[in-house]
């Protein structure tokens, strides 16, 4: 074998690694599930670079990063729950409501003189049960999950309206303002508890056998059937998990406005779907990722703040979130195709 | 034990570091700048409403934008996304609470939500001027902030001088029919008590009917009036808690020629005065609020000694001053009357150097 030869192998045989480099990337970028998995990333980091050159003095100061966690801490622990039911094919149009339902039983047993940490568990469990209606009517009677958790946001805004005779009950608790004022290492103590709850949710989806039946459940109920999976039994955990977030939101909601409020919050109920679909968890159910949804929570909340910074009028706030939510999911499903 | 303790006293040490920190500034704002006001092309507003699906609140953000450009300093409007998006609202606030602003002007959507947004505020050294609803005091303490200024409406005063003057027109010895707003509405039963003390000071033999809660609704306050017109013929007039709900009083059977009195001064009340549908609408204006926000916040920057608290004007509009009224008409809002037909007391404006 002569040197030349040796050398011309040698960078044939470089080209084509390369290539298939070149194409292994190629495929990559085709492949719908790396898209609809890395997008939501990809926005995230557009847009804080946007606003990060358009305003740089005012969007990108630690203060303002701050803030941006802390709006966003509530919607991402409720964005949890959707996940879950989205990811069974199913929606919980409820939680929003639920929310207000929990933090009104907050205001009660706090004015009743509960300790503090008995009105957290009364709040959650009294999304809890909330949930566990749903899902049992959803799950046994087999009603459209639509109609049913629009049916529960009604029945829990009014039982909140009910219970509280319609007056806000004002919560003054140092602990819990703190919760919402206090951070470490620049990081609210609101975002801790939403991450453990993420990163909890991330585990439970992924490495137990319940998430690996609710996915099945989400991507072929028959299959998952026949497989010996009770789908009443997942259903009914999956709203009831939903609906126990949505009550234990309420808590921090109350810790974020110092107040329970009985009036129905219906801004997080949208925040909640868009950034399901947006953080790339197919509505048909079946697959999921939590970390998505979670960015998308952080993206939204960024492009809230960053149009406030920059001084957008309101009415085009609205035009703009929703621009994005629409470009995001058909981006997402063009390459799902 | 120990780190709760420690937890407390760092906390008050926190406040009590803040409300110095307050202190301090507020010496500043009244001696050090007055050595160099700013000026008013270099002051900077920024101000968030409620939810812009409601009228009033329109007419606020309009005042406060066409009193910055008449004055002209910055000012950045924005609102809740929603009229009942409580953390929402908060949310809006915090981001703006990072920019360079001298001064704030916020409207609460419930007493408390915007105590902890307002706090984090008065810790970095800005001015807050609270306008028509009033954040609560006990729950601004807890946050540690602080409201320079307060303007806004009193609708107690407003429904009582409704009373005394429905009573000068009808008479004394009569009974009047009561319609409220959504029941245990903090505004509403301020009007409604209000009204009704006001007629009891001027005729301490006058019967009520009601009140009704009609939810603010038109229709509802219409089934609710032909229902009392029925029970007691003898009903001389109707005071209803807002427009919209005299409007539906206006349809009832059998209203005739029955005084009704609402309360707002919408732009459809006001077309219904012209028209002698309805008798008066008790008018606010939510524009004057806007404007003395904006003149409250120029006063801080540019060091003056701002007046603590405003009562924002409140005007009776009847068939005597409505064609006045008609003339202030603003070119955008639903509140057609940008200003009162008459004089109001205005204790910012003076108080601005030019």
């Amino acid at each position: 074998m002569s040197v030349k030869s040796s050398r011309e192998t040698a960078s044939a045989e470089a080209e084509a690694v390369s290539k298939s480099k070149l194409d292994d990337l190629r495929v990559t970028f085709r492949d719908p599930f790396f898209w609809s998995r890395w997008l939501v990333v990809v926005a995230f980091l557009l847009i804080v670079l946007v606003f990060g050159a358009l305003s740089p003095e005012a969007f990108l100061k630690t203060y303002n990063l701050n803030n941006i966690l802390v709006a966003s801490a509530i919607p991402a622990i409720i964005v949890v729950g959707q996940t879950f039911t989205v990811a069974t094919a199913g929606i919980d149009l409820s939680v929003s409501s639920i929310m207000t339902f929990g933090a009104v039983c907050f205001g009660l047993a706090f004015t009743n003189g509960w300790p503090l940490y008995q009105c957290v568990i009364f709040s959650t469990l009294a999304g809890l049960a909330c949930g566990v209606v749903n899902g049992l009517i959803i799950a046994k009677r087999q009603v459209n999950d639509f109609i049913v958790t629009l049916g529960m946001l009604s029945v829990a805004a009014g039982a909140a309206l009910v219970l509280s005779d319609g007056k806000p009950r004002q919560i003054i608790d140092e602990r819990m303002a703190n919760i919402a004022i206090d951070e470490f290492a620049n990081i609210p103590y609101l975002m801790f508890i939403a991450f453990a709850i993420v990163l909890a949710a991330h585990f439970v989806l992924f490495h137990t056998r319940f998430g690996t039946h609710l996915l099945a459940v989400g991507g072929d109920s028959d299959a998952a059937r026949a497989m010996g999976i009770s789908i009443v039994k997942i259903k009914v955990l999956v709203y009831a998990i939903s609906g126990s977030l949505a009550g234990f939101a309420g808590v921090l909601a109350i810790s974020r406005i110092g107040a329970a409020e009985p009036a129905a919050n219906t801004a997080i109920l949208l925040n909640s779907v868009a950034a399901v679909v947006l953080g790339g968890v197919s509505l048909f159910g079946g697959r999921a990722t939590i970390l998505g949804p979670f960015v998308a929570t952080l993206l939204l909340q960024a492009l809230s703040n960053g149009l406030t910074i920059l001084g957008v009028a309101s009415y085009y706030q609205y035009v703009a979130v929703g621009v994005v939510v629409i470009l995001s999911a058909s981006l997402v499903r063009t390459a799902n195709k | 034990m120990e780190g709760n303790k420690l937890r407390n006293s760092k906390i008050k040490f926190t406040i009590a570091l803040s409300s110095a920190l307050a202190l301090v500034f507020a010496a500043a704002t009244t001696s050090a700048v007055n050595a160099a006001p700013k000026k008013l092309k270099d002051i900077r507003i920024a101000a968030v409403v409620k939810g812009l699906d409601n009228p009033f609140f329109i007419g606020i953000k309009e005042g406060i934008e066409e009193t910055a450009l008449k004055y002209g300093v910055f000012a950045n409007v924005q609102a809740a996304p929603g009229l009942n998006d409580a953390i929402g609202q908060a949310n809006k606030l915090d981001s703006l609470a990072g920019q360079n602003y001298d001064c704030y002007i916020v409207i609460p959507i419930s007493s408390n939500n915007l105590s902890q947004a307002v706090g984090k505020i008065t810790k970095r050294g800005k001015t807050v001027i609270n306008i028509d609803s009033p954040i609560d005091a006990a729950s601004l303490r807890a946050a540690g902030g602080k409201v320079t200024s307060f303007a806004g409406t009193d609708n107690l005063a407003a429904g009582k001088a409704g009373g005394k003057d429905m009573i000068a027109k009808i008479g004394t010895g009569k009974t009047i029919g009561l319609i409220a707003g959504l029941a245990g509405n903090v505004t509403s039963n301020a009007r409604i008590d209000g009204f009704k003390a006001g007629a009891l000071e001027a005729d301490p033999t006058v019967k009520f009917v009601g009140p009704e809660n009609a939810d603010w609704d038109t229709t509802t306050a219409l089934n609710k009036a032909n229902a009392m017109l029925l029970a007691n013929p003898n009903i001389a007039a109707f005071f209803a808690a807002n427009d919209q709900m005299a409007q539906g009083i206006s349809r009832a059977t059998g209203i005739g020629t029955k005084r009704i009195y609402g309360v707002d001064g919408i732009s459809d009340a006001l077309t219904l005065v012209k028209d002698g549908k309805i008798s008066a609408t008790i008018s606010q204006y939510p524009y004057v609020m806007g404007q003395m926000g904006v003149q409250a916040c120029i006063i801080a920057a540019q060091g003056g000694k701002v007046p603590a608290s405003t009562i924002t004007p409140y005007y009776i509009i009847d068939s005597s001053n409505i064609d006045k009224a008609l003339t202030n008409k603003s070119t955008r809002g639903f509140f057609p009357n940008q200003l009162p037909p008459g004089k109001y007391s205005n204790p910012y404006a003076s108080k601005i150097k030019k």
